[in-house]
């Protein structure tokens, strides 16, 4: 099997999502955290100057989402059917795009007032209509696609737990049965169970 | 008999061109749908799966998201990567590009005041990008990830013809780049379908 080292800031960030896939998986790898002060000099050397990258063989990957996919798909928890792997793809797209709003219309806002109103408007309309819709989308059983864990289902969780903290309180599930079954499915597997008792505590 | 692929978009190139190039690369017949934003969008946002256009609709089943409707194409017409660390490859070549369509698209969508603001931040951010792209392609010439056509060539070719719009001279000495650009229309299929889909304001 190829040695395998991620890189990545001391924290969560857009690397979790690939340590929550390598939990899962069960599959070994180094997880390097660097001092902000060690990436000028790694910077020039990654393929697209960003983090995290994925190291294996003399390969280096980087794009947080394609390295999961990769990890993922190896472990077979990337979906089944080309369809399931579309499924995933839609979801984990999904959520990036909930990320994003987040960031960019709450996170960077500098104005307080603006930030106050975005901040009110995302959690009382945008995620619960974005919930239903995925509501909709997850099985009884509390899968994205088919009837086991996947990809989507770690996306699912890593963000609305990434989110959380910036809130006043943490984005509800309520109403939204499938969306808990996908979120308790995740917490407890036992490789991801084990991670979250296990990882670093950081600020972000 | 009906084509087995429904895509439903807006009268515009934008999100589902890559995956119409697809298609067309592989000669694999879809109905390319395209729906007016003022009077048929309304009634059809709420079935879609995330409430956004485009949407592929096989098999019964309805997929969202850009990205993952032109993966999906891509492994269904061989175009996505023969391995899984060339198509992890392709993968992380698209993404990337997010960025440069991103920062292209910025220059439409802004208030005349700010155009200016925002062509300067394309040509900041370009070159750089762009060399790294040239580095990271493959040592096939003419394609971004291994041998032969793949996504990635074809998401380059789209971004790029836009970029080159505002930036005419910003590949002349990235070779493989360069390449790129002349391997994807030699294609049969992609060149058909250039010839003959709608002009569009984007």
């Amino acid at each position: 099997m190829p040695s395998y080292k991620l890189t990545y800031f001391n924290g969560r960030g857009t690397a979790e999502i690939v340590r929550l896939v390598f939990a899962a998986a069960g599959t070994e790898y180094e997880d390097v955290r660097l001092e902000q002060d060690q990436w000028p000099e790694l910077k020039p050397n990654t393929p697209m100057g960003q983090l995290p990258i994925l190291e294996m063989d003399g390969t280096m990957l980087c794009q947080s989402n394609s390295i999961a996919r990769y990890i993922a798909k190896l472990a077979g928890l990337a979906g089944k059917t080309p369809l399931d792997q579309a499924r995933v793809d839609m979801v984990m797209d999904g959520m990036v795009d909930m990320g994003n709003k987040f960031a960019y219309e709450i996170y960077y806002e500098k104005d307080e007032d603006k930030k106050a109103e975005k901040k009110k408007d995302y959690v009382e309309k945008y995620v619960p209509q974005f919930f239903s819709s995925l509501n909709k989308l997850a099985s009884d059983g509390g899968y994205f696609a088919g009837d086991e864990l996947t990809l989507a289902d770690i996306a699912f969780y890593n963000m609305t737990t990434m989110v959380n903290p910036y809130l006043e309180q943490p984005l509800s599930l309520d109403g939204f049965p499938k969306l808990q079954k996908v979120e308790d499915n995740v917490t407890s597997n036992p490789g991801i169970a084990k991670w979250l008792k296990e990882r670093p505590e950081t600020p972000y | 008999m009906a084509p087995r692929y429904r895509m439903i978009y807006f009268n515009l190139r934008a999100r589902a061109e890559p995956t119409r190039l697809l298609f067309a690369a592989a000669g694999l017949q879809y109905e390319d749908v395209r729906i007016r934003r003022d009077t048929e969008w309304p009634a059809l946002k709420p079935n879609t799966p995330m409430g956004q256009v485009p949407v592929l609709e096989v098999d019964g089943v309805t997929i969202c998201q850009s990205n993952a409707i032109a993966r999906y194409v891509a492994k269904e017409t061989g175009l996505a990567g023969k391995t899984n660390l060339e198509q992890a490859q392709v993968d992380m070549l698209v993404d990337g590009m997010g960025d440069l369509r991103g920062k292209q698209a910025a220059i439409r969508k802004a208030s005349e005041d700010k155009k200016d603001q925002c062509k300067e931040e394309l040509a900041a951010f370009a070159p750089n990008f762009l060399r790294r792209y040239e580095e990271l392609s493959g040592p096939h010439a003419g394609h971004l990830v291994g041998d032969s056509l793949t996504w990635a060539d074809l998401e380059f070719y789209d971004v790029m013809t836009k970029v080159l719009m505002y930036l005419p001279g910003i590949i002349d000495n990235l070779p493989k780049l360069a390449k790129v650009m002349d391997t994807v229309p030699a294609n049969k299929g992609v060149a058909d379908w250039l010839a003959k889909r709608p002009e569009t304001p984007h």
